[in-house]
């Protein structure tokens, strides 16, 4: 495939105001970028960059021949490779596991039913007759009995009007402060500090500096000696798959993070010095 | 999963279909130019321009040498894959509805439709002899003639010696070659038959019929295995080459999708387990109901082609592969 010549330099572009640049294609290292241009409705230039990955596979005989065959009928005069304008890469599409699908509605029920046992133990008081069940289920509800504690609480006027603010006082007393679901365990009790990265942190330690060939068995290998980890991150290219040079370790002990961190603190390894420290708590977390 | 979105046609996919070895994706739709895309990066190769109808029915040989289509417009066409030239041309006396070649291609097997009060007809044709003039005089190798509800799918039986058909009013029949009558017919679903498709090993098929189900049977006596119901019409039905699961494909009718909302339409492909006949995952993405799902022949992505006239290329993510069925 001809490659054609992009070295155009910002004082080119300038220049060229009116025109619309050539479309380039540059290949490299398994890269294929493609830049177009074309005017928009309001008549600005937009600029259009495609990166495909090349990949080279090894298909029986049959498909590798058909591989080469020439474009015919509507796609007759597109240029080898996917055409953008038929072949789109559309957004991320995930399958949805539904097995366990009923077990929700399930939890769902068992809360109305402790509601309701609850109910029946005396947590709840009806604030028109003052039994074990909710005002709103109150037998009395429509009869007299309502109407009169109702009038009472209106004529009275006092701090302690009918049954209302009584059970409200109740309230309380009964059920437990309220705790967001991110903060509940199992039993629906507060737990502090459920975050776990957050307590991993202080054992974490940072590697940079990292050669970018460095796979997570080397890195395995380099910190295996200091004491269990308990996880490993290495940073990596989404696209090339490479490491971005930075890793981060979790140690099991602060011990074996801090002795991980004394010796190999300015290592050399794999033809660049290390730069080790601890894991500063990222800023965007809380 | 990123899905590729192929979008050649111009109007709703009627068909979509994989060559043997599954580098070949190839698509038909309404509008009149069948497609033929690499179903590895979603390039496509070229389309088959000729027809002047809508195109309902494709298929390819296992040599992906020659490429059959049947189309509205009163004829079936074969076309060289490699150049995307018509080499055989049939007139027929009404649209094409299903077609498909023998295992060894050495036979093909179509059908026409009940309309214009013409008959509905199942023809088997001999295309080793193949060029413009000789098809279309020839006679065909034998013609049977059906008089009850038309056929709506078609496959070929184990060692060409059966097809079967799918009909109009849910009946599923299988005719002797060698007799040229019909020697099982079964009738399981109550509504049109829309697609069937074999298994790997051409034992069993599934069925996607408007009655809002899909059914496998046996292909060797018609018994009725399983069946996988949903809440809205099936399009196609497709069995997985490496596990036990079926995909299925469809969705409120196209002539009423306008009148609800995506969600409410149900244009997932659902995944059913094969043995427990219980959904287990849903992927979306289609904007109309889906009329024709196959799955690429190792089993490690699939193709659907929806109402909305786009063809989606979905490579399934690792998740489905570790994903157990609970039982």
């Amino acid at each position: 495939m001809p490659v054609p010549d992009v070295k155009s330099s910002w004082a080119d572009e300038v220049e060229e105001e009116g025109a619309l640049p050539a479309p380039s294609e540059v290949i490299n290292n398994g890269m294929k970028i493609t830049t177009e241009y074309r005017l928009n409705e309001d008549n600005k230039k937009v600029k259009t960059v495609r990166t495909y990955k090349i990949e080279k596979r090894v298909v029986s005989k049959n498909i590798a021949l058909r591989k080469t065959w020439a474009k015919y009928g509507d796609s007759q005069h597109d240029k080898p490779g996917p055409n953008p304008q038929t072949t789109f890469v559309s957004e991320d599409v995930f399958m949805q596991f539904i097995t366990n699908k009923e077990e929700p509605d399930k939890i769902e029920e068992d809360a109305l039913d402790k509601l309701r046992n609850l109910g029946e133990k005396g947590a709840v008081k009806c604030r028109t007759c003052s039994g074990d069940h909710w005002t709103s289920r109150c037998p009395y509800r429509e009869s007299k009995l309502a109407m009169a504690t109702k009038d009472v609480g209106k004529v009275g006027g006092g701090p302690v009007a009918g049954g209302g603010p009584a059970a409200v006082e109740e309230k309380p007393k009964t059920t437990a402060k309220y705790v967001p679901p991110s903060m509940r365990d199992s039993t629906g009790k507060r737990v502090e500090n459920l975050n776990p990265r957050q307590r991993d942190d202080t054992l974490a330690i940072r590697i940079s500096n990292l050669s970018e060939s460095t796979q997570e068995a080397d890195l395995e290998d380099l910190v295996k000696p200091f004491g269990p980890i308990s996880k490993i991150f290495l940073a990596k290219d989404k696209a090339t798959g490479r490491c971005k040079e930075y890793a981060y370790i979790h140690f099991k002990n602060r011990a074996d993070a801090a002795k991980a961190i004394k010796h190999l603190h300015g290592y050399g390894y794999d033809h660049l010095i290390l730069d080790v420290e601890w894991s500063k708590p990222s800023t965007h977390n809380n | 999963m990123k899905p590729l979105l192929l979008q050649g046609h111009q109007r709703s996919i009627t068909r979509i279909k994989y060559n043997r070895e599954g580098d070949l994706l190839f698509s038909s739709s309404k509008d009149h130019k069948p497609n033929v895309w690499y179903s590895l990066n979603g390039e496509r190769l070229g389309s088959f321009n000729g027809h002047q109808g809508a195109v309902w029915c494709i298929d390819v040989n296992w040599q992906s040498t020659t490429f059959m289509s049947g189309a509205a417009d009163n004829s079936l066409k074969l076309w060289d894959v490699s150049t995307g030239v018509e080499i055989g041309h049939l007139n027929t006396p009404s649209s094409v509805r299903t077609a498909m070649f023998s295992y060894s291609a050495n036979m093909a097997a179509y059908s026409t439709d009940n309309t214009m009060g013409k008959q509905c007809e199942i023809n088997i044709i001999d295309v080793r002899t193949v060029d413009s003039s000789s098809l279309d005089s020839a006679p065909p190798a034998l013609r049977i003639g059906v008089d009850s509800a038309k056929v709506t799918s078609l496959l070929w039986g184990p060692i060409d010696e059966t097809i079967i058909t799918g009909h109009e009013n849910g009946e599923i029949t299988a005719w002797n070659l060698k007799q040229g009558k019909a020697c099982n017919k079964v009738k399981e679903h109550h509504h049109s038959i829309n697609d069937m498709q074999m298994n790997k090993y051409g034992t069993m098929f599934v069925t996607a019929s408007k009655d809002f189900t899909a059914k496998l049977f046996s292909t060797e006596d018609l018994i009725l295995l399983k069946t996988y119901k949903t809440e809205r019409p099936v399009n196609s039905a497709a069995i997985s080459p490496i596990k036990d699961h079926v995909v299925l494909g469809g969705g409120q009718e196209a002539s009423e999708v306008t009148t609800t909302s995506t969600r409410a339409g149900k244009f997932d492909s659902r995944f059913y387990h094969m043995v427990f006949e219980e959904e287990f995952a849903r992927v979306k993405g289609h904007f109309g109901p889906i009329n024709s799902l196959a799955f690429h022949p190792d089993g490690k992505s699939y193709a659907s082609g929806g109402e909305d006239g786009y063809i989606r290329l979905q490579t399934f993510d690792p998740s489905y592969f570790d994903f157990k069925f609970d039982y």
